[in-house]
């Protein structure tokens, strides 16, 4: 409380009346902020009552608010994945049990009755286990990903379809903590092991239009925008490349600067960006003010490779979006577009690409044809990849006429396809000696021996040699629009080509070569069809063994089934992993929280003790301040006058 | 020397001694008048008589004057003083009512809203499927849109009611400039030269410390007993001439807010005033100027990020039909350009936008380019239109400087994404705030209407929530429309702003009010009334006068006896 300065040489009646007014009125205020918090418990009514103390305690109502967020975000994920992981407890009991009904029906002292009543447990495992693939939670399906509005996995075509989706939501859970709230259902079942992935690199020939967030940069970091400063050794300027969108903004910037004879344009190839350079200009162009824009568009140019030297940029890295156009793929080589025949679950559909433009009109042709295929551009955004989304289902890429597969590099199978994937994965019984034989149709005949033979193409590789070894009219060769090897006779002869097995191999079955000659041809079949393996595949598998009373094929399932449980107990584990991590990060918050709103009362709350003592003080002040203007306004000396 | 001459001294010391108590009377009249200044009774023995020659005997008493005991520059620093308490005092109570507009500290604050709405961004990100989470965004979104309109009204209403107050005030100080320029006149016509008019000097010290209340001034010496008060160092009265005190209309041009400036009646320049009501007054317009231009850019900040973010995410359902919400006043104008007059232009970018065959789910999507790198042929809003009704599916069209675009039937529908442009935002398509400030912030009426519009994906994937989380983390963003400050920080710093400056204006009065009560003190040891005092002159006077009555009866007897003699 203010005092006044006075030092006065006479006081008249007004100099008092006028003190007492205000160190009552002043009194009296203070009291009455004392009175406030003494009943409100807020020291801290309004900000300007302490505008420091109002800031901290503002952004620390900031972080708790924010904490609230996290807080909803932790008991979401928790509830989330808790249900998750009695889901996968579940699925872990049923694998199990079928694992048991597998290794009880396995043994010469099971009947076919056993077997058959057997498979309807497994029907029933199967049934269930599908059930908890779809299983709910608040409306939420738990292993649909970012499609989780509807069932992830449905029937079809006697499998299981798998039309959920792998990208996994994810929240924030603490300052720079984000992480993944959903289980990956594909993962969980095992839907997506039968992925065609694209051997073809397409990455696509820049254009003027090329956006640069397609590009992912000459350092692998993306187009991080900035300002350059390019020089042509005698003149410099600073060209400001920041509110560029296309690579034909970055070039047109560049030659707007008017450097010299400086040009930029794309390089031939269409990977990355050339300065043409005047015979006078000694090129430069560096970053400016820690920017990365030129090192990134890969045409940081330090030191200038001497007068009339072009630049020629590095690789960009220009990378397939589903606006890409098809013409621009296999940098600018485009692609075959008659199409693909896809056969899933037998049933062919030719794809046809005809009028098809863009990437994503390629992967709407595929996608929404009945083929039951999911094509998706691959993570890297360098090629497609195609999936088998049906359980159990096989498939079979192979070209519509045309380059189309091989140009994508999603044929299911080709010389370049192992011997030890054929025939899902059984791949070529070997017997002692040569396993096949071959006749042409002069009846010139040769032996095959496929032992330590790696691929397709060098089973067609043996059986040339060897033909032309002993001198028969026979060629190998792939099919070039179905999957499957080819023998064609050349011989001319009067009978008729065959193909045999040797030593009882069964060499022209699992070759796909046991059907006879149609015109001098045997035209093979597709023993390379992708089996989309998982959780469903092999309960189905396991069902049918048992009603087909075939003990290998139920060993074989129960293996599988073997692989899917450990699959589902590391998944479980790593689900349960997160829900420890998201309950102790609750448990933190929790605690956090406490000090931190401490630190808040400490602010915001009135000190009692303080505020009583100091309500006390006031008090006694204001009964001396009014006690004391009673006593001296009385006073006046006409009162002592007769 | 005679007896006729002892009677004369007693006469003058009667006289003298009356006038001297009727003053002592006076003094004890006005001594509760704060306007008062006490009088003195300057009194001078006569001139002395030359009885014989070398020999002087006195001739009674005479009044010199009757003195006010002011002290000038007392005076001055009171009237100084008393401005800036009463400036203070007004700019603390002022912004004290902006300060509790923000109704910061409780749990209903904008602070509090804010983390409220942006919360439930975040929980949407964990059920991004729901409706009924969209529900509780559209309703938050609402809270917060509400609350900063009503803000923006209340401070609306703030102004209003400063502005008339201070053309309240404004009149009142007229009122006193005139009244003193009248008194100045009356003063040099009764004075004449000859002596103080005390009680119009009173009266007019009065005026000049109720004038000092209101706006701050020096005075200086004018003619023939006037004074002269200055503003700054603009005169406002000079002699017995006031140049008048009146207010204009000053309009913001971009909010069209209308604020109250003081002017001089007689020219129309301004007045310079830093302290007193009005100068306090006026310090506070500038602060609330200041405090809307902060809520409308925040306002605004949160609709055009948001909305940019927004515009380029999808909801559970695509658009039949959308149309611009923010008007283009010129359709062939560069979108950028002033000539369009968007309150955010675009910049150089492009968008998606994607057609979705409800039936099949296959997407197509397109590539719009909005050309705005200022060289070759711009985008204007026509020319977009045309290329996004070149699109398969689409149409789209522009109608009194808004572009809608639609779906050709009802088996498609139409999304958008990727824009680096700020386009979409830009022109309010698919956003989730319309308006452009504090004024008129809402949420978007289309999706009020259906909440599956709202948009938490940014993949097109129904249950997407990657635009969701974007949202949700653009309350701690740092933002360019705010200095690179966040939305949060941004209102903070604002409030933070407001709290320093009502705390250091409570300070400030405090400290005025401090020196006041010294200056009071100090004029009131000078100018005020002792009533000791005037009791203590009271009873010499008396005795003076009851003395000199004593003189006159004794001179009368010594006549008597001389006539007696006779």
């Amino acid at each position: 409380m203010p005092i006044n300065p006075m030092s006065l040489g006479r006081v008249s009646n007004l100099a008092r009346g006028n003190l007492i007014r205000s160190t009552v009125t002043r009194t009296q205020t203070n009291l009455l902020a004392v009175q406030q918090q003494l009943t409100t418990g807020k020291r801290l009514a309004v900000p300007s009552d302490d505008a420091g103390d109002a800031a901290v305690a503002a952004s620390i109502r900031k972080v708790l608010e924010q904490r609230e967020a996290y807080k909803a975000n932790l008991d979401a994920a928790n509830s989330q994945l808790s249900e998750v992981d009695s889901s996968l407890s579940t699925v872990t009991d049923l694998l199990r049990q079928s694992q048991q009904v597998a290794s009880a029906n396995v043994g010469s002292d099971v009947t076919s009755e056993a077997r058959s009543a057997a498979a309807e447990i497994v029907d029933s495992i199967y049934n269930q286990m599908l059930s908890e693939g779809n299983h709910r939670l608040n409306g939420t399906y738990l292993f649909g990903g970012d499609r989780s509005t509807d069932p992830p996995f449905v029937e079809e075509n006697g499998g299981v379809k798998w039309v959920g989706s792998s990208n996994l939501l994810s929240n924030v859970y603490d300052e720079g903590t984000t992480s993944q709230f959903q289980a990956d259902g594909g993962e969980v079942f095992g839907a997506l092991s039968s992925r065609v992935q694209g051997t073809a690199d397409l990455t696509p020939s820049l254009a003027l239009d090329t956006r640069l967030s397609d590009l992912n940069g000459a350092i692998g970091k993306g187009i991080r925008l900035g300002i350059v400063r390019l020089s042509d050794g005698t003149t410099t300027a600073d060209v400001d490349l920041r509110d560029a969108d296309t690579l034909g903004d970055v070039i047109d910037k560049i030659n707007d600067a008017g450097i010299g004879s400086i040009t930029a344009s794309i390089n031939p190839a269409g990977t990355g960006i050339d300065l043409a350079a005047g015979a006078a200009d000694s090129v430069t162009l560096t970053d400016v003010g820690g920017g990365s824009a030129a090192t990134d568009l890969g045409i940081l140019t330090s030191t200038t490779p001497g007068a009339g030297v072009a630049v020629n940029g590095a690789a960009v890295g220009a990378t397939v979006t589903s606006l890409t156009l098809l013409a621009s793929l296999k940098g600018g080589a485009g692609m075959d577009l008659s199409g693909l025949l896809i056969s899933n679950g037998n049933v062919d559909t030719p794809i046809d690409l005809t009028g098809a433009v863009t990437v994503e009109d390629l992967l709407n042709r595929i996608n929404t044809s009945n083929a039951n295929v999911k094509a998706q551009i691959n993570a890297t955004g360098t090629g497609i990849d195609i999936l088998n989304a049906v359980q159990g289902a096989q498939m079979r890429i192979a070209e519509n006429g045309g380059t189309t597969v091989a140009d994508l590099g999603v044929r299911s199978f080709d010389t370049d396809t192992k011997v030890a994937d054929l025939n899902q994965g059984k791949g070529i019984t070997l017997v002692q000696g040569p396993e096949l034989h071959i006749t042409d149709s002069a009846g010139v005949g040769f032996d095959v021996e496929l032992g330590g033979l790696e691929t397709v193409g060098d089973v067609l590789d043996a059986i040339n040699t060897a033909a032309t070894t002993a001198g028969a009219g026979v060629t190998a060769s792939f099919a070039s629009a179905t999957n499957g090897l080819v023998l064609t006779d050349t011989a001319a002869g009067a009978g008729t080509l065959a193909a045999g097995n040797l030593n009882f191999s069964s060499a022209t079955k699992e070759l796909g070569i046991d059907s006879p000659a149609a015109g001098g041809v045997i035209t093979g079949t597709d023993i390379a069809p992708v089996e989309s393996t998982g959780i469903f595949a092999n309960l189905i598998r396991l069902r049918n063994a048992l009603r087909n009373n075939d003990q290998n094929e139920i060993t074989r399932a129960s293996e599988h089934i073997d692989t899917d449980l450990n699959r589902v107990i590391r998944v479980r584990g790593e689900v349960g992993a997160k829900v420890q991590a998201f309950e102790a990060r609750t448990e933190t918050l929790a605690d956090q929280n406490v000090a931190t709103k401490a630190m808040l009362s400490e602010l915001e709350d009135t000190d009692f003790t303080d505020a009583i003592v100091r309500f006390q003080t006031l008090q006694t002040s204001l009964q001396a301040s009014m006690q004391a203007a009673g006593q001296t306004l009385n006073l006046s000396l006409m009162d002592f006058l007769s | 020397m005679s007896l006729w001459g002892t009677l004369n001294v007693g006469k003058t010391a009667l006289m003298t001694n009356q006038s001297a108590l009727q003053t002592v009377g006076n003094n004890i009249a006005n001594a509760g008048n704060e306007n008062y200044t006490r009088q003195v009774v300057r009194q001078s023995a006569g001139d002395p008589h030359e009885i014989r020659p070398g020999l002087f005997v006195g001739t009674g008493v005479n009044i010199d004057n009757i003195e006010r005991m002011v002290d000038e520059s007392v005076e001055q620093r009171l009237r100084a003083a008393t401005g800036d308490a009463e400036g203070n005092n007004a700019t603390s109570q002022w912004l004290s009512r902006v300060e509790s507009v923000f109704n910061e500290l409780s749990d209903q604050d904008l602070s509090t809203n804010m983390s409220t709405f942006f919360n439930s961004w975040s929980d949407l990100a964990n059920k991004p499927q729901d409706v009924g989470t969209r529900q509780v965004v559209l309703q938050n979104g609402e809270n917060l849109a509400t609350q900063l309109k009503s803000m923006r009204s209340q401070f609306d209403a703030l102004r209003t009611d400063l502005n008339d107050r201070i053309k309240g005030y404004v009149s009142q100080a007229d009122g006193l400039a005139t009244k003193i320029a009248d008194i100045n006149t009356k003063i040099a016509n009764t004075e004449g030269g000859l002596g103080p008019a005390n009680t119009l000097r009173d009266q007019r010290d009065g005026l000049l410390k109720d004038l000092s209340k209101l706006v701050n001034f020096t005075t200086g010496p004018g003619d023939n007993g006037m004074v002269n008060v200055y503003v700054g160092s603009e005169p406002l009265v000079m002699n017995g001439v006031s140049r008048g005190i009146t207010t204009q209309n000053d309009v913001d041009p971009d909010t069209g807010d209308t604020t109250q400036l003081l002017v001089f009646k007689n020219n129309g320049g301004p007045i310079p005033a830093t302290s007193g009501i009005l100068g306090g007054t006026a310090k506070t317009l500038e602060t609330l100027k200041d405090t809307v231009h902060g809520i409308d850019q925040l306002a605004g900040s949160l609709i055009y990020e948001l909305n940019k973010i927004h515009s380029s995410g999808q909801g559970l359902a695509g658009f039949s039909s959308v149309s611009s919400q923010n008007l283009v006043a010129d359709a062939d104008a560069t979108l950028s350009s002033k000539d369009a007059n968007l309150d955010f232009p675009p910049r150089n970018g492009s968008f998606v936008v994607h057609v979705k065959d409800k039936a099949t789910g296959a997407i197509t999507s397109t590539l719009v380019q909005v050309d705005l790198d200022g060289t070759g042929s711009e985008t204007t809003l026509n020319t977009l239109a045309a290329s996004i009704d070149g699109i398969g599916n689409v149409s789209a069209s522009v109608s009194a400087g808004r572009l809608t675009v639609s779906a050709d039937s009802d088996a498609v529908e139409v999304s958008f994404s990727q824009d680096s442009s700020g386009a979409l935002a830009s022109l309010g398509i698919g956003g989730f705030f319309s308006g452009t400030d504090a004024r008129d912030i809402a949420v978007d009426a289309k999706l009020k209407a259906d909440p599956r519009l709202l948009a938490a994906a940014k993949n097109g994937q129904p249950a997407d929530n990657q635009t969701a989380k974007l949202i949700a983390a653009l309350q701690g963003s740092p933002l360019a429309g705010l200095n690179n400050q966040s939305l949060k920080d941004a209102y903070q710093a604002q409030v933070n702003g407001i709290a320093a400056q009502v705390s250091g204006a409570k300070q400030d009065a405090e400290a005025a009010g401090v020196v006041q009560e010294t200056m009071t003190a100090q004029r009131d040891a000078v100018s005020g009334v002792s009533l000791d005092e005037e009791a203590i002159s009271l009873m010499r006077y008396q005795r003076a006068f009851q003395a000199a009555s004593r003189v006159i009866s004794a001179t009368d007897e010594m006549l008597q006896q001389l006539l007696n003699m006779v």
